[in-house]
């Protein structure tokens, strides 16, 4: 039995989540279940009639049959996953880099701290558009490799599609870092003072401290770091469409460009229902693994002595 | 040993100052470029001025007014209306995020109820927006929210709930119940305790998560180009209009608008520095 009071507070809380379930019903699981029904047809915004008339050109599995045969869209699967596996590792190697850097106290530290987070904060935008001009070929890139090599580089940075791909994933790298050494350096804080000072006395050194203490600590942390980091990067978007809009040809096409394509130039938005289910349910499968790898670190890393 | 230490710090210095200049370089150049004249926004590798030689408010002239005695190209939309759009609706979309990410992250730490909750609104982080915005689009040219400043924001108050609900849940986690009990035995209801004790306990973490919640806002470009057309474009969309076949890229012009778009988040985010790390990993790490 409930005492009035705890009724009263559960019925208080449920008024209180009602605004956050209004949203939830209205802007996601309602048009969650019209995704689901749209992808089942071939309707698209010209076709005259309403979105709920769609069952009149049903085609039950017609899109998701496509899917497969979609050799566009592979391809974008294929350069999405290439971005996340060179961007994912170097953030973190270098965020852990700069984590081991900022771990002890210096003077600046502040600042520094201050400045090196300063690029995650700049709109994603914005920074497609700063690096879109530090790769022109007349820019500062070029500049600053002319100077150091004495003779005039004009490497057209954007227009060749090796070249686009890796100044894409720089400019990721450019301000995801920030994220991961935050991420990390909070990490690294956790670590008990009088557990390595133990360490120092017993003879430890700085790289065994490092790797028997400060990492085995750091296990969630970095795991949590990597999950969000991995999520983000699927949907990379922004940046990379400011930056080079997909191209050229389709070098840089990650699976967003490829679905706002589909979207707004071949306008076959049934289709497009059905590739965003599918990458939903691709990526729902790839969360709850990373959410299971981050609540086993989680206990482990309660179970552990102090 | 002393002279290790020495080295040590000279190397560590000397690897923090290359990060931080990596870290700047390309913030710099943006902030030069929008006070350069149009002669110098080109210029031939290794002649190249960093520091704009005739420094010029030209491009915000530009930018603010459409015309400029500098540019023989006029244009037509200014950068006013867009500004004031990204503001409307970045505002209006942090504070349904916020209320309703306050409200429920209350009742799911003290009433143990809408146990879905936490869970719905993680999801809603996972998915590409573009992969679950065709029935959001249908839905909204359906009921007219097509370029309108309430459909934007309301879309935008529930792509940021996820990051308003975990930071005010692990704030509320932390307030001990005490003080909320004692208030309760002398009578006070349920709901004056939430209005009168705690919310005011955790006012300074309201305000950072709102700042947090506006950051994001601020910062879309997806959802605003798949949901407004003219008339409530914001400033990332904008920004890629300012050039075409005919004039060519603004370079300058479009330094100018980066500049002041990039302005807010900048502040907020280092004045909220410490929260930082939970907001960012809803609530699993606490600094």
């Amino acid at each position: 039995m409930l005492t009035p009071l705890e009724s009263q507070g559960r019925k208080l809380g449920l008024y209180m989540t009602l605004p956050a379930q209004l949203l939830l019903l209205f802007i996601v699981a309602f048009p969650l279940v019209m995704q689901l029904y749209v992808s089942f047809t071939w309707w698209g915004p010209l076709d005259g009639t309403p979105w709920y008339m769609a069952y009149e050109s049903a085609n039950l599995f017609g899109n998701y049959g496509d899917i497969f045969d979609d050799s566009k869209l592979w391809g974008s699967i294929g350069r999405t996953f290439l971005i996340v596996a060179v961007c994912v590792p170097i953030e973190f190697l270098l965020g852990l880099g700069l984590a081991i850097l900022f771990a002890e106290k210096f003077v600046g530290k502040r600042v520094f701290y201050s400045i090196m987070l300063m690029p995650m904060m700049i709109v994603p935008a914005v920074a497609g558009y700063m690096f879109f001009m530090l790769f022109q070929s007349t820019g500062p890139i070029n500049d600053l490799l002319s100077r150091i090599s004495g003779t005039e580089v004009e490497i057209l940075w954007l227009a060749d599609s090796t070249l686009a791909m890796i100044s894409v994933m720089i400019a990721d790298i450019w301000q995801w870092t920030p994220l991961m050494f935050l991420i990390l350096l909070a990490g690294m804080v956790g670590v008990p003072e009088d557990q390595m000072k133990a360490a120092t006395l017993l003879g430890a050194n700085a790289w065994q401290r490092f790797w028997r203490i400060v990492l085995p600590r750091m296990k969630m942390v970095m795991i949590i770091a990597l999950v969000i980091r991995t999520i983000e990067c699927i949907k990379i978007f922004d940046i990379l469409y400011v930056m080079t809009g997909g191209g050229p040809g389709v070098a840089t096409k990650s699976i967003s460009v490829y679905i706002l394509d589909l979207t707004f130039k071949d306008l076959e938005w049934a289709y497009v229902a059905a590739v965003g289910l599918f990458i939903l349910i691709c990526l729902s499968v790839f969360a709850v693994l990373g959410l299971i790898l981050m609540q086993r670190a989680q206990r482990r890393n309660e179970t552990m002595p102090a | 040993m002393m002279q290790r230490a020495f080295t040590s710090h000279l190397w560590r210095y000397a690897l923090i100052l290359v990060a931080v200049g990596i870290a700047l370089l390309p913030v710099v150049w943006m902030t030069t470029m929008a006070f350069k004249p149009h002669t110098e926004w080109v210029s031939t590798p290794g002649d190249l001025h960093w520091l704009p030689r005739e420094p010029t408010f030209a491009n915000f002239e530009y930018i603010f007014t459409g015309e400029t005695d500098a540019y023989s190209i006029t244009h037509e939309r200014t950068a006013t209306r867009p500004i004031i759009s990204s503001l409307v609706t970045a505002l209006l979309g942090t504070a349904i995020a916020v209320i309703a990410g306050t409200l429920g992250a209350y009742a799911v730490s003290r009433f143990m109820v809408g146990r879905n909750l936490p869970l719905g609104v993680l999801q809603l982080r996972l998915f590409p927006p573009l992969a679950v915005m065709i029935p959001v689009m249908i839905m909204w040219a359906f009921i007219g929210a097509m370029d309108s400043w309430w459909g934007l924001s309301l879309i935008y108050g529930i792509v940021t709930l996820p990051f308003a609900f975990w930071l005010m849940k692990t704030f509320f986690d932390e307030v001990p119940r005490e003080i909320e009990e004692a208030a309760l035995v002398e009578g006070c209801s349920w709901f004056r305790v939430f209005w009168k004790i705690t919310l005011p306990m955790v006012k300074a973490a309201l305000a950072s998560t709102t700042l947090f919640v506006f950051i994001l806002n601020w910062s879309d470009y997806v959802i605003a180009l798949l949901l407004t057309r003219k008339e409530w474009v914001t400033i990332p969309v904008y920004m890629n209009s300012l050039s075409s076949a005919m004039t060519g890229q603004m370079y300058g012009a479009k330094a100018a608008l980066g500049l002041i778009a990039v302005v807010p988040p900048v502040v907020f985010g280092i004045a909220i520095q410490k929260y930082l790390v939970r907001g960012l990993t809803f609530g699993a790490l606490k600094q």
